[in-house]
């Protein structure tokens, strides 16, 4: 491409559709008028109006994590940009490749309380990966690739980028690079020695785990952990965010780790003598008491960050590299060893914790149980559904019960812990994965956080449906406060309102309740069917806990049982 | 905890000291200078130093690096490396007494009296930290007035 003159709002289309992007997330205003301008002559681009920034950015987000690819999202200068923090945070804290792009006042007035103005450079300085402000229009198209690069290379993460209004009208002969000049070395490759000791390691074992997080997602490296997992007779536990990783009705797979983790997967690193994690940031939700954690194992941890590596618990191996890379320098390792028989008699106890240890789900009392909507959602869903989750107890209940065959089919705020996260982000999730049903896992009380989005799905005929485990409760303080405060439910009830069906329909969407257990099913093959958004408003018992529960810092294998 | 000196070479952009800073505020951890320079690449070079004991110090090295505008963070080893300071001091209105003794304190510390403006002193000091902690600390507040100081700027010894 040669140079043309164009303004830097054509430019930051032009450098957008290079990137392939196709779907953009956001709300216009004063000082992103021109950007909108701009956008009314690019057919290619398809702009979803959300009715608050912060469910633009968990959008994004949701994009991100179904595709892999960056989620993209708009918003004008001042509260459009502050409204962004929390969903940029949620996708840092996730490591979501999301390119925020707010507009900004005129270079000429900043720093001056001009209206509308706020220090974007600052404020998104500590929650993103990178930011920038665009100072010239001349910077522009190469800061765009830039941006892009950063969200996506080594560890993703969010970037975020300031554009003055003026640099957006002004004009210049401009040139979208092909190849962005990005500084930053990513150590891809394993060191070859670290591998043949985990290898030594992995080999030698009697009881090895494997422990897989998000990374493994985001490297692609799902497979490669079966493999090594199949070669090894190792069962795999994983983090929230690696759920998917391996398909969880696997003879390995033992499900989640940590606080309200399984019992199997939560005895297994108790038990086991070496422990590979990968893609794993080793977070305190997962561990528990770090002086208790794994304490009978060697600890190999594979990550592409190198701040990662020790951070949170003793580590005998780090090993800085890509996960899908290291994976396959481990499996073909492994391969040249003479196998042994044994692990046989720790592939006996991994079945048995599986079988012994297996939730139950069939209750049928009413008001529902949880475990029991769990159960019935599983069985409506194939397993090319996505399940994406609000926080708090529905959160954990669809973390700890539900089956997910498959990566990027689990789709959750973890680090942050969002409420308000999920609804929005199963917009940006149906929009990049139309064939796919795509079903929130919600509670009353995140899904009120941004239920204004309803608006939105219905306007774009965005098909969701939000099953609402509707307890009237703030359930996991009121958990925390049954458990570790004397019952002293203090500031969590919700009370009567609102009826979640009338919201619905108040909306145009499609509502209905379940009050029994033998209505959810035939009600949520109802709301998939119905052609619109839907709200399935699930009463369920207010009572019920997220057990086992492993207290803050307590041991993983001395969890609360009821 | 042991002083640590990290020398770390990054882009000059807007906010990049914020971005090395608040890394440090974040972890609680105080730094107790900065110095930035323009190398003739056009790069910034920081010189940082800061308390911490060697787990949280290699954690903030790996921080650093992490840090998009970074290019390259040197832990400098206080032994393979020479360190020098500036301060430039003024005193109170010092009595003829008084001043006869900044003066000679002043030269056996290889400093120079820059301006003497009715009996209140410009004196120049470089050396190494502690040289100049313990030619301000001997004339005391007493003396001293006001206290300007470069911070640390060091090389390595390292020649290649």
């Amino acid at each position: 491409m040669s140079m043309v003159e164009m303004t830097g709002a054509k430019a930051l289309f032009e450098a957008l559709k290079a990137e392939g992007v196709r779907d953009i997330f956001g709300i216009p205003g004063g000082a992103m008028i021109p950007v909108y301008d701009a956008l009314y002559d690019e057919p290619e681009i398809r702009h979803i109006l959300t009715r608050h920034e912060q469910a633009a950015a968990h959008a994004a987000d949701g994009y991100a994590r179904a595709t892999g690819k960056p989620g993209v999202c708009f918003t004008t200068s001042g509260p459009g940009a502050t409204n962004l923090t929390t969903g940029i945070l949620t996708a840092y804290m996730d490591s979501s490749p999301v390119v925020a792009i707010s507009g900004q006042m005129p270079n000429s007035v900043l720093g001056s309380d001009a209206f509308q103005e706020a220090d974007m450079l600052s404020i998104m300085l500590p929650i993103t990966k990178h930011n920038f402000i665009i100072r010239h229009v001349t910077e522009l198209p190469a800061i765009i690739r830039l941006a892009f690069k950063t969200a996506t290379t080594g560890r993703p993460g969010p970037v975020h980028i300031d554009l003055p209004k003026d640099v957006q009208v002004s004009k210049a002969d401009l040139k979208i690079p092909a190849e962005v000049n990005y500084h930053k070395k990513i150590k891809l490759d394993p060191d070859p020695e670290d591998i043949r000791k985990a290898v030594r390691m992995l080999v030698d074992a009697e009881q090895p785990v494997i422990y897989a997080g998000g990374g493994v997602i985001w490297s692609s490296a799902s497979a490669e952990v079966v493999t090594l997992a199949e070669m090894l007779g190792a069962p795999v536990v994983t983090s929230l965010m690696g759920k998917g990783v391996i398909p969880e009705d696997h003879p390995l797979a033992l499900g989640m780790l940590g606080m309200h983790g399984r019992m199997a997967a939560n005895l297994a690193v108790s038990e086991c003598d070496v422990l590979l994690g990968v893609g794993v940031r080793f977070s305190d939700r997962a561990t528990g008491d770090v002086r208790h954690f794994a304490s009978r194992a060697k600890i190999i941890h594979i990550d592409i960050d190198q701040v990662e590596l020790g951070k949170n618990v003793r580590v005998d191996l780090p090993i800085l590299g890509d996960a899908k890379r290291s994976l396959a320098a481990i499996i073909e390792g492994i391969k040249l060893q003479v196998k042994k028989g044994r692990t046989s008699a720790w592939l006996q106890r991994v079945k048995r914790m599986r079988e012994e240890l297996a939730p139950r789900m069939d209750y049928d009392e009413v008001p529902t149980k949880p475990q029991r909507v769990i159960k019935e959602i599983m069985s409506v869903l194939n397993e090319d559904a996505i399940i994406v989750t609000e926080v708090g107890q529905c959160q954990m209940w669809a973390a700890h019960f539900y089956v997910v065959k498959k990566p990027r089919h689990f789709i959750s705020s973890g680090g942050l812990g969002t409420m308000g996260f999920g609804f929005p982000a199963s917009m940006g999730v149906k929009i990049a994965r139309p064939e796919c049903d795509v079903v929130t896992i919600a509670g009353d009380g995140s899904f009120l956080m941004n239920s204004q989005e309803l608006a939105t799905v219905v306007e774009n005929k965005i098909n969701v449906v939000s099953c609402i485990f509707n307890n009237r409760y703030l359930g996991m303080v009121k958990q925390w406060q049954d458990l570790f405060y004397q019952k002293r439910r203090s500031g969590v009830y919700l009370g009567n309102v609102p009826d979640f069906v009338k919201l619905a329909e108040a909306y145009g969407a499609w509502g209905d309740r379940a009050t029994r257990p033998s209505e959810i099913a035939p009600k949520l093959r109802e709301a998939l069917k119905c052609g619109k958004p839907a709200i399935l408003d699930i009463p369920i018992d207010p009572d019920e806990h997220v057990l086992p529960m492993v207290p803050a810092g307590g041991r993983l294998d001395e969890p609360i049982l009821t | 905890m042991k002083t640590r000196m990290f020398s770390v070479l990054c882009q000059n952009v807007p906010g990049v000291m914020m971005r090395i800073s608040r890394s440090f505020t974040r972890r609680q951890i105080n730094l107790d200078s900065i110095t930035v320079g323009i190398e003739p690449s056009g790069l910034a070079r920081v010189i940082l130093t800061f308390k911490a004991d060697d787990r949280l110090a290699e954690f903030m090295r790996r921080v650093l690096a992490r840090a998009e505008p970074i290019i390259d963070v040197e832990v400098i080893d206080p032994e393979r490396s020479i360190a020098r300071e500036i301060a430039l001091l003024k005193t109170k209105k010092l009595d003829e007494e008084q001043l006869w003794k900044v003066v000679e304190l002043v030269e056996r510390a290889g400093g120079k009296v820059l301006e003497n403006k009715g009996n209140v002193l410009i004196v120049e000091l470089s050396g190494s930290h502690e040289h100049i902690e313990k030619v301000i600390t001997e004339l005391g507040p007493d003396i001293l007035k006001e206290v300007a100081r470069s911070g640390q700027v060091l090389i390595s010894r390292e020649t290649c």
